[in-house]
């Protein structure tokens, strides 16, 4: 039952061509441009290089951003009355939302991977193997914990429009959450405190551990961008649980 | 006919419902008690605001009653839904526009688990041709269509269809009326909501009326198409005396409105009293109306308070 209904959203996703640029084509264009500066990207920094640093940035912020976009979809399309007419179908609610959760993990795999295979391409490199493989498991797991704010922003404001906002202030929460460039002094203090933070700062967690504390480019203590991660899924979560409670309430 | 070991196909038993935002209360449906016989064609007919849609809904427990109690062949609504055996075309969306119609089809039917029937249903509604077509670029006849045959995929005894021809051409009208009298032959239960008199009489065989949240009538169509198969007759008549000679025409005349000499009278039998107007009475501007379906409630409603 599933698996049709996943295999026509990807028939759906794919034929509509703004989604896919943003969500394939946007994250890998921008490791293109920022991600082969020679005077600069070739440059050590902890385990690797900048450039596998501007990788792990790119990918991360495009799979957070097609979670977010396929993710609402679940909110416009229940409240245009498709969760009326699958309500009289035997699919229950929760495996609707799980295979669009799906497609929504499917297209981030898909985004990040893309970047990653640019990077592995044009000279990115880390030390270590394992580097590669956890720091994409980090951005995939930690988009899903988009896909709630864009489910509570499409039940709250029931627009597609609303959507689109909803991804475009990803770009904003992007730049003060680390992802585009380091911040530094008192935007980088404001910045631990945005959604994206943490969970960029997680995914860069691999290359730059081994820094030394207090040396340039040094990460946080693990710590912080734990609680930042869990403590955004918690608030997200919620945002989620009470935006459809309230768009169900009004129906 | 009717026996009594048949199955009710649905039964409400005082069906309410209000909806409570901050500011306002409305009680959309506010005591209904109905019970629907299995293989009965029964339109649910009222204006718009009549509490029909609301109704469908707790039928097919799409929306939870305030209170009192729906049952869908014996069964709880969301049961009978999930079982397959009662399906509806929905009046508002329920649609995605960027899936094609085969898609749509494809999708609803394996969440019914009757993927084997996309086929057969396609061809039986007309859309084989439009297969291809993304949903949003079908008419608004092609696209009631589709939903038409996302009804019809779980094969259901009881079907219901929240106004099924809105948004559909007088062509588009017939035909789709043509289809489902191929459907109600085939046994199913089927309960439509319309506000259009003329869908009651044309197909149901027995017609419940409905206003302002409760059932004012219910009955053969036949029934109440007598009910409410008065005229009203307008007309200027040149003296005091004339108006009390046609007013006491015969027992069924009676004046319903008064403007000067100008008088509309309600009457069984237009064309005898016309022609007494003119010819005997001396009336002229004479006016023949059948009462519209509104007339009709505002009566109705009226006799049942």
């Amino acid at each position: 039952m599933i698996a049709t209904y996943i295999r026509v959203e990807f028939a759906r996703h794919f034929r509509d061509g703004y989604n896919l640029v943003f969500a394939l084509l946007l994250p890998a264009a921008m490791y293109f441009l920022f991600g082969n500066i020679p005077s600069y990207t070739d440059a050590e920094v902890g385990s690797g290089n900048v450039k596998f640093y501007l990788m792990v940035s790119m990918a991360a912020y495009g799979a957070a951003v097609s979670t977010v976009a396929i993710a609402g979809t679940v909110a416009t399309e229940t409240m245009q009355g498709w969760g009326r007419q699958i309500a009289l179908t035997r699919m229950t609610p929760a495996s609707f939302v799980t295979s669009k959760m799906i497609v929504a993990a499917t297209v981030a795999a898909a985004s990040a991977a893309l970047v990653f295979a640019l990077g592995a391409g044009t000279g990115a490199r880390v030390t270590d193997g394992w580097m590669w493989v956890v720091s994409y498991l980090i951005i995939l797991a930690g988009a899903m914990i988009f896909a709630c704010y864009g489910i509570g922003v499409g039940m709250l404001f029931k627009s597609e429009s609303a959507l689109g906002l909803a991804s475009g202030l990803m770009v904003f929460f992007a730049f003060f959450g680390n992802v585009f460039m380091p911040l530094e002094g008192g935007m980088l203090d404001a910045a631990r405190f945005t959604p994206m933070f943490g969970y960029v700062a997680l995914a860069r967690y691999p290359m730059l551990h081994s820094i030394p504390a207090g040396g340039d480019m040094a990460p946080d203590p693990l710590w912080i961008p734990v609680t930042s991660v869990v403590a955004w899924a918690i608030i997200f979560a919620l945002f989620a649980v009470f935006a459809t409670r309230k768009a169900k309430a009004r129906q | 006919m009717e026996t009594l070991n048949r199955t009710e196909a649905v039964s409400l038993t005082g069906l309410r419902k209000t909806f409570t935002t901050p500011r306002t209360k409305v009680e959309a449906v506010r005591g209904v008690d109905l019970s629907i016989q299995a293989g009965q064609i029964v339109a649910l007919l009222g204006p718009n605001g009549a509490g029909k849609t609301t109704t469908v809904d707790m039928i097919l427990g799409l929306t939870q009653p305030s209170s009192g109690s729906v049952e869908v062949l014996g069964l709880s609504p969301h049961r009978a839904v999930t079982s397959g055996r009662v399906s509806a075309v929905l009046q508002t969306g329920g649609l995605l526009r960027d899936m094609t119609v085969r898609e749509t089809i494809t999708v609803i039917a394996t969440m019914h688990g009757q993927a084997g029937r996309v086929t057969q249903v396609m061809d039986r509604t007309g859309l084989t041709a439009i297969a291809k077509r993304r949903v949003g670029k079908c008419s608004g006849g092609e696209q009631q269509r589709i939903k038409f045959a996302l009804a019809l995929l779980p094969d259901p005894d009881v079907l219901i269809l929240d106004e099924p021809t809105a948004g559909m051409d007088v062509m588009a009208r017939r035909d789709f009326w043509e289809n489902m009298r191929s459907e109600a032959s085939s046994g199913r239960t089927i309960i439509f909501a319309t506000h259009y008199l003329e869908e009651a009489q044309n197909f149901a065989e027995r017609t419940v009326l409905m206003s302002h949240g409760r059932i004012v009538a219910d009955g053969a169509t036949e029934e109440l198409r007598k009910l409410i198969s008065g005229r009203t007759v307008s007309a200027t008549l040149p003296t005091e005396q004339a108006i009390s000679q046609a007013e006491a025409f015969d027992a069924s005349v009676s004046i319903a409105e008064r403007n000067g000499q100008r008088i509309s009278f309600k009457c069984a039998d237009s064309d005898r009293f016309a022609q007494t107007l003119l010819t005997d009475l001396g009336a002229w501007d004479l006016e023949i109306s059948a009462p519209s379906l509104e007339d009709a409630f505002i009566q109705l409603t009226e006799d049942a308070q």
